[in-house]
């Protein structure tokens, strides 16, 4: 069988998710970006992964010659490949090492990584590589900010007013925009979460197939969410 | 999700099922999409291409292209909601006390 034929809007929103992946960040610079999700794809990778506990930073083969600091590293290689064992302690020291806001576009870079690569060797091609980063200095703008009761992570403010995987981007509007871009093509647009009977075409997926595919799969990936 | 939709459309999806990653899920194509999602979610790269070759051969190869962008948007949600700690409001968990006990997700870590 050769490659599937992917719809025109996934596949543009992948290759938008690449070109993204590669350009300057609002914290990090596009080389640590690029540097942070070759991180994420060895974490999902790796034949013999590492435990939650430990990072790629204390083993032996760690390159000490990266642009990015060795807890973002750390962080990047446990929530590609163990997201699950994350706890408020975990993200919380993370966020006292990086700062708030770059943990949260490192929490974006690493979950797009796991959307495209996983998508890839899910219809059976190969994971195209990352384009070369682009040069450019970070924009670290950001909204005005809240504490929500249902994130670590702060988001733009007002807090907790629409559900909590929705607003934990918020933060760092270029990576709402990715993500959500991302989902449209992968899943349905926001406004058709209401619709029980939405369907992207006619002989597609129902509406109860696609939950089926979404439930199986955050089930084994141990997401209570 | 996959509860209140399949009864809204009038299907009565069995969570039992896609649970234990087996049986009858009541949806059409309901058997090769839960072998195909499981597959997706584990690291044999057999069993996916047999699932894969499956689903294909009882629906379409855009039909399964579709499932797989549905496997690989709940990557990055539960990425995102992992680490990121977003958890439901408790009257949320009220109404989904049911789903979450057949599902077998309340003893998970990532429980917050």
């Amino acid at each position: 069988m050769g490659n599937p034929v992917i719809r025109d809007d996934l596949a543009e929103a992948h290759r938008l998710a690449w070109e993204h992946i590669a350009s300057p960040g609002t914290w990090w610079t596009a080389a640590q970006r690029v540097e942070l999700a070759g991180t994420v794809k060895r974490a999902i990778d790796d034949a013999d992964p590492l435990p939650p506990w430990v990072g790629p930073s204390t083993t032996e083969d760690w390159c000490d010659e990266q642009v990015a600091p060795d807890i973002a590293h750390d962080m990047a290689y446990r929530i590609g490949r163990h997201a699950g064992t994350i706890t408020g302690d975990v993200a919380r020291a993370a966020m006292d090492e990086l700062g708030e806001l770059p943990y949260v576009e490192l929490c974006a870079i690493a979950s797009t990584v796991g959307a495209v690569m996983h998508f890839c060797r899910n219809i059976g091609i190969d994971v195209p590589d990352f384009p070369a980063p682009v040069d450019g200095e970070p924009t670290r703008e950001h909204p005005e900010l809240a504490t929500p009761e249902l994130n670590w992570v702060p988001v733009a403010a007002p807090a907790d007013e629409t559900a909590a995987v929705v607003q934990a981007y918020t933060g760092v509007p270029a990576e709402l925009e990715n993500t959500w871009r991302m989902a449209d093509a992968q899943y349905m647009p926001p406004s058709e979460m209401i619709h029980p009977d939405w369907m992207r075409r006619a002989d597609g997926l129902t509406r109860a197939q696609t939950e089926l595919v979404a439930a199986r799969v955050a089930q084994l990936r141990e997401c209570f969410y | 999700m996959l509860s209140w939709s399949s009864a809204k459309t009038g299907e009565t999806a069995d969570l039992t099922a896609v649970a234990a990653g087996d049986g009858e899920t009541r949806l059409e194509h309901g058997d090769a999409l839960l072998q195909f999602a499981t597959a997706c979610a584990e690291r044999d790269d057999d069993a996916l291409a047999a699932a894969r070759t499956a689903l294909v051969g009882e629906t379409d190869e855009a039909f399964m292209v579709d499932a797989a962008a549905v496997a690989g948007n709940f990557e990055m949600m539960t990425r995102l909601a992992d680490s990121t700690g977003a958890r439901m409001p408790a009257s949320v968990l009220e109404d989904r006390a049911q789903a979450i006990g057949v599902m077998g997700v309340s003893t998970l870590t990532s429980k917050r």
